[in-house]
């Protein structure tokens, strides 16, 4: 489950640099300005973490902290302050407000990231569902992520490869795969819908740096003939001959 | 409590001042002393006040071409990408945050207990900001690839 850190700040930049800190990371951030929102927030999304500046118009950081500590629900949740002040006296009197952790500005996204990560396991993006990903369309052979196409495709059934297919490059990124065969040898009924569906999965092996190959009937060699973006690609009698050329 | 005169402002200044453009801009500041005010027909000028048993001013003045060149690189936008007006002062206003903050901390490590003000922005053609009755006033101009900008501090003991 994604983790949820609200960035109280004053500062509209420092609540962008937070929030690009943690878009690599399967994370929601959402931000408030000063610490009567933070409070508000925080009471509202229960967040995981905040992210908290000290001085700030309206209500400081001390004065939310002390009251976010006053409310049982909101007592335990970890707060890293960030301070643009190191003076002994600030930092003593945040350690003993009883603050996770504290980073004095300047400071970069990494910084955060790193003091975070004593805290909690960073997921990277998308990394929970690709490791999940499964579809019956998709396979692993030999290293090679395998597309097979149905007999029959009809609409849905190709805005679910599609759907399934940007998961499956995600996929390969992830464990480090770079060929990709499309198997149409039991395609029936080679339509546009079909046709549409393949020229994207070539433009965007193209754009990922996928290698593709191609196992189908002469149907399918004669109508890829016909586009641009296919006209240049063998077909193979099976997956096995296609693997061979990789 | 120590003397105020012996502190080393400038060298506070411009210490604070490296660190926040090395750390949060990635540029590499080329300091130098420079006794007179800085002259720019665009500019922004990023002040942060401190009160307390010292009272004084720590103010950043940046071209306004130059402003958009921090925005873009605290960001990490494109130049062309810096439209928002309210994002250029913003920036300037934390980067003086960061230095006035610097600043406040050693000014109460060495004996000066103050606390800092949220900045404050002023934008305008040709102006100079004169500001009067402190003890100490201390001023550097710094250089990053042909764009002149300004640091001045202010500053006084209330007793």
């Amino acid at each position: 489950m994604a983790l949820k850190v609200l960035a109280v700040d004053d500062s509209k930049t420092i609540r962008k640099i937070v929030a690009k800190a943690f878009s690599a990371y399967d994370c929601v951030v959402t931000e408030a300005e000063n610490g009567v929102e933070g409070l508000s927030v925080a009471t509202r999304d229960k967040p995981d973490l905040i992210v908290l500046d000290i001085t700030m118009p309206v209500m400081n950081g001390i004065e939310m902290l002390s009251k976010l500590k006053g409310q049982p629900e909101l007592k335990d949740i970890p707060v890293i302050m960030l301070t643009a002040e190191s003076g002994k006296d600030n930092v003593m009197q945040i350690v003993k407000m009883g603050v996770k952790d504290y980073i004095v500005k300047p400071f970069k996204g990494e910084q955060l990231i790193e003091r975070v990560t004593k805290l909690f396991t960073l997921e990277p993006k998308g990394t929970t569902a690709v490791n999940e990903f499964s579809s019956p369309f998709f396979s692993i052979y030999d290293d090679i992520q395998v597309l097979t196409l149905p007999e029959k495709a009809n609409r849905s059934t190709v805005a679910e490869i599609e759907g399934n297919f940007g998961m499956a490059v995600k996929s390969m990124a992830t464990k480090g795969l770079s060929r990709f065969i499309l198997d149409a040898k039991k395609t029936k009924e080679i339509n546009m819908l079909i046709v549409k569906l393949i020229t994207s999965i070539v433009q965007a092996c193209e754009k990922n740096r996928i290698h593709l190959r191609f196992v189908g009937s002469a149907e399918l060699e004669t109508e890829l003939k016909g586009f641009e973006e296919t006209s240049g690609f063998a077909i193979h009698p099976s997956v096995a001959d296609a693997k061979a050329t990789f | 409590m120590s003397d105020i005169n012996k502190l080393d402002l400038i060298g506070f200044a411009i210490n604070s001042t490296r660190d926040v453009f090395q750390t949060m801009l990635s540029m590499k500041l080329n300091v130098i002393e420079s006794r007179l005010p800085m002259k720019s027909p665009n500019k922004i000028v990023g002040c942060v006040s401190f009160a307390g048993d010292v009272m004084g001013n720590i103010c950043v003045h940046v071209p306004t071409p130059f402003a958009r060149v921090m925005t873009a690189a605290m960001l990490g936008m494109e130049l062309d990408e810096v439209e928002d007006e309210g994002e250029i002062s913003d920036v300037i206003g934390e980067v003086s945050n960061m230095i006035g903050g610097d600043l406040k901390s050693r000014l109460c490590d060495a004996g000066f207990p103050c606390q800092l003000s949220i900045p404050s922005i002023t934008r305008g053609n040709d102006f100079v900001i004169e500001s009067k009755g402190w003890m100490r006033h201390e001023r550097f101009a710094f250089q990053q690839e042909g764009h002149l900008a300004m640091v001045e501090v202010f500053i006084k003991t209330v007793n």
